[in-house]
């Protein structure tokens, strides 16, 4: 029988968190939508005069010029790189990575299922402008798992290094959750606060969330799989993991939550069929003859009535006139960009932090996680690689794209050597599947802080944890004032939620509100 | 009408040009990378990224230049794990041929150099004093002295040189076997009291 921790210890640890009477007194309301499950009606006034220079081809930037051109606008894209779509890049046979320092050239088998999602990969339903734009430009979509409870969750520290499946994991520990609630539920304290019929419905619920016997005890869950059996036989029950055994995995909280931050998006998700440069692509096949590659911004000059942009091009510095700019280039780049903005502008500028972020993948000779009852979702490894993702389409083909780390602060891969990070990832990987280094072909790696024309993932403006400081708020809405009512900063860079496609977009449409609000009110 | 006119004959364009570009995923091949991706974190003609904390490269000493890129590459400089903006660079130089560096080296000599703008205030009097051991070597104008292979200080981003004054007092920086010029450094760092005097003998600097 297991009995992990005494109730006593629980409420001592309850006590220590504040009690349970806060949250139940913290709680608000149910029944509001968040305004971001709207798409945004755009309707500007259409104009054929004015021209625009747009910088940088990130989402927010083609999201602009699709807009403005509809419009009648005369737009001009402006590119450093030579592929549209800065962080929503998806590398297949013959991409380029082009890292600076480590130029990768990819070399999978050229086959429409065989991708990488390097940078954004998941669109969750609440982000609606994202969807908008995908139904709009015929950009087809299909479902992402972004949980899958045959995965596995590894620590060398837990069962003796080997994996144990994310339903053993998560199955015991809302076992283990709900029996420890439900005796504190006893406790005066909590009684206090609760009604009969709330304490009741608490309960039952406490019941079928942990799959509780009569008692109020977890005496094992057949959600975890059965022991044996299950079919033509009774299934058996798997015997009840010990919850300190469980508690010696560190990485529980990432296998016990899968929903991400702010979207209510849970398990399910969704990408593009054949990966999310679609949806680049379905812009920038509508805008080509406006958007100029491999023409880095190098000066930027904001005038009364317009904005003088200069860029090179094979080798020749040119200068774009414009009535309006629209500038994505990302924040710490722009500060090696001369230019004449105000000095509290380019503070803000230079004050937002870019973050780091790493990925990796390989395409697998078979789809060797099917055989492990695994069809998507993701593996936690408690290491720098922290998980490995499963293709959720295609399934049952030859081969597939195994995504073989994501690390969203970077670690030190950064710094690391291709051959290192190579070997590290099958390091890990191969604690988790015993074949994983023979399945893996031609492992491609992504560091974003060393990326070409990028240098970083998610822009970081609270330098503290505890939230945004009155000046950085101040600085945000410096950035968010158009310089001269000419010169837009957009992108995640000027949103309150970066590392989001939604929030790109969202950028552009404000600006985008701005500027037609302005044009309106001139006088004709 | 104009606007309905003006979105048909766009998607029109598209339908020719949706297939190859789709199919291509890239839309113009991706040309074999040169080392020339200096100017990234280094900023437009490399007067300096704050943000990156990549210094001012335009009017740098060939020699130097060549030293530190040679001395990145080989591990001897930015190697230490406290020294974070060296290890940021490190990789940069790490796979750079000797014709590469040679190739850089020229290139950078075409840039033109503009000075730093100042962001440290300090005592400049302090300073001053204090940057009469450092003259021997750097020259009177902080002008630099190849013979002494100690290079120029006027005019190089100010957040920079504190950075590195800093990096050599704890030895992130001059503290393997083989930096022979960075070692002398770590001795001349510590000539300087305190922090607060690392930013005085900045801010003289700044002046010159
Ligand atoms: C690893 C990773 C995972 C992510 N996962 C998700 C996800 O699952 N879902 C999601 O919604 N979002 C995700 N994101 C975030 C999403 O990718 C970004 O929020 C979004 O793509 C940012 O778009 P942007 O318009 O700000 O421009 P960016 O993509 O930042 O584009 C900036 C552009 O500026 C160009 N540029 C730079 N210098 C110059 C110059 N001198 N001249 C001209 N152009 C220049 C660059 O080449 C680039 O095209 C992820 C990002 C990363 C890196
Ligand atoms: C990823 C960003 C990045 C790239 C790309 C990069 N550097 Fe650097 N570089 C840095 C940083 C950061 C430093 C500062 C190191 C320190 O503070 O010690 C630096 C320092 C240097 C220094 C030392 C300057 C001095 O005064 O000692 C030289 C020289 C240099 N870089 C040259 C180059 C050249 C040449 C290239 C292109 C081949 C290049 N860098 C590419 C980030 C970069
Ligand atoms: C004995 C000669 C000598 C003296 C004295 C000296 N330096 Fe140096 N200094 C050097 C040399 C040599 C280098 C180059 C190190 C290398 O190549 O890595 C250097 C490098 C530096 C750098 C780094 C420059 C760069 O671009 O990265 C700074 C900053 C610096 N010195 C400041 C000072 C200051 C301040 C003093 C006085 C307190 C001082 N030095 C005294 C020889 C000297």
């Amino acid at each position: 029988m297991t009995n992990p921790v005494s109730r006593r210890e629980f409420l001592n640890l309850l006590g220590a968190y504040g009690g349970t009477s806060a949250v139940l007194q913290a709680g608000v309301a149910l029944g509001f939508m968040p305004s971001s499950s709207q798409a945004a009606e755009i309707t500007l006034q259409a104009n054929n005069g004015k021209k625009v220079a747009i910088l940088g081809t990130g989402i927010s930037a083609l999201t602009t010029a699709w807009e403005l051109t509809k419009a009648g606008y005369g737009c001009t894209l402006l590119e450093a790189s030579h592929r549209p779509g800065g962080r929503m890049f998806t590398v297949r046979s013959g991409t380029v990575i082009d890292e600076i320092g480590n130029y990768q050239r990819c070399e999978w088998d050229n086959d429409p299922h065989l991708y990488f999602n390097a940078g954004a990969a998941r669109i969750p339903s609440i982000h609606s402008n994202v969807l908008k734009y995908c139904k709009e430009l015929e950009v087809e979509l299909q479902v992402f798992v972004n949980e899958s409870k045959t995965a596995w969750v590894q620590d060398d520290a837990m069962n003796g290094g080997k994996p144990v499946r994310n339903t053993d994991y998560s199955s015991s520990m809302q076992g283990f959750i709900s029996e420890m609630l439900s005796k504190a539920l006893g406790d005066s304290q909590l009684d206090s606060s609760l009604t009969e019929s709330e304490s009741e419905i608490l309960l039952s619920m406490l019941r079928r969330f942990g799959d509780l016997n009569e008692d109020m005890l977890y005496k094992g869950s057949t959600r975890a799989g059965y022991g044996s059996g299950g079919f033509l036989d009774h299934g058996t029950k798997k015997d009840v993991v010990a919850l300190r055994d469980l508690l010696k995995a560190r990485n529980g909280g990432s296998v016990m939550v899968t929903t991400q931050e702010g979207t209510g998006s849970g398990p399910l998700l969704m990408q593009p069929v054949g990966g999310m440069d679609r949806i680049i692509y379905a812009f920038a096949n509508r805008l080509r003859d406006r958007i100029k590659f491999r023409a880095p911004v190098t000066e930027v000059m904001v005038k009364g009535d317009g904005v003088e942009v200069a860029y090179e091009q094979n080798g020749v510095t040119e200068v774009l006139k414009a009535d309006y700019c629209f500038n994505c280039i990302p924040s710490h780049l722009m500060s090696g960009i001369p230019n004449n903005f105000p000095t509290d502008y380019s503070e803000a500028l230079n004050y937002i932090r870019r973050g780091r972020a790493y990925k990796a993948a390989f395409q697998a000779k078979e789809r060797f996680w099917e055989k492990e009852n695994i069809y998507g979702g993701i593996t936690w490894v408690n290491a720098p690689i922290q998980q490995i993702w499963y293709p959720p389409h295609n399934i049952h083909g030859k081969k597939g794209v195994v995504l073989a780390a994501y690390n969203f602060g970077g670690a030190n891969y950064t710094e690391m050597s291709q051959e290192d990070r190579i070997e590290d990832l099958l390091k890990h990987g191969e604690k988790v599947h015993p074949n994983y280094r023979e399945m893996a072909e031609k492992p491609m790696t992504i560091a974003w802080h060393r990326m070409n024309h990028m240098l970083g993932c998610a822009p970081r403006w609270a330098r503290n944890r505890g939230g945004w400081s009155d000046k950085e708020e101040q600085m945000y809405e410096t950035l968010r004032q158009p310089v001269n009512g000419r010169h837009y900063l957009i992108g995640d860079q000027s949103t309150q939620h970066s590392a989001w496609m939604e929030s790109a977009i969202q950028s552009a449409h404000y600006a985008l509100a701005d500027l037609d609000q302005r044009v309106r009110s001139e006088p004709a | 009408m104009k606007k309905l006119m003006t979105s048909t004959t766009l998607f029109l364009s598209v339908l020719c040009s949706a297939a190859s570009l789709a199919a291509e995923g890239d839309i113009g091949v991706a040309a074999a990378m040169d080392d020339r991706y200096c100017t990234t974190c280094h900023g437009v003609e490399g007067l300096g990224n704050i943000a990156i904390e990549a210094p001012r490269l335009a009017g740098m000493e060939a020699w130097y230049l060549k030293r530190q890129l040679e001395n990145f590459r080989a591990g001897i400089r930015g190697k230490h794990g406290e020294d974070l903006q060296g290890n940021a660079m490190r990789p940069m130089a790490a796979k750079l041929s000797d014709e590469s560096i040679t190739d850089i080296v020229d290139w950078i000599g075409d840039w033109e150099y503009v000075p730093a703008e100042a962001t440290i205030e300090g005592n400049v009097r302090q300073g001053r004093t204090a940057f009469q051991a450092c003259a021997a070597c750097h020259g009177a104008n902080a002008q630099g002295n190849e013979a002494l292979g100690a290079p120029a200080l006027a005019g190089q981003n100010d957040w920079y040189l504190l950075t590195q004054l800093r990096n050599f007092r704890a030895g992130f920086r001059g503290s393997h076997q083989e930096d022979t010029f960075g070692s002398q450094m770590v001795t001349m760092s510590k000539t300087l009291r305190d922090d607060q005097a690392v930013i005085n003998v900045v801010s003289y600097i700044n002046t010159l």
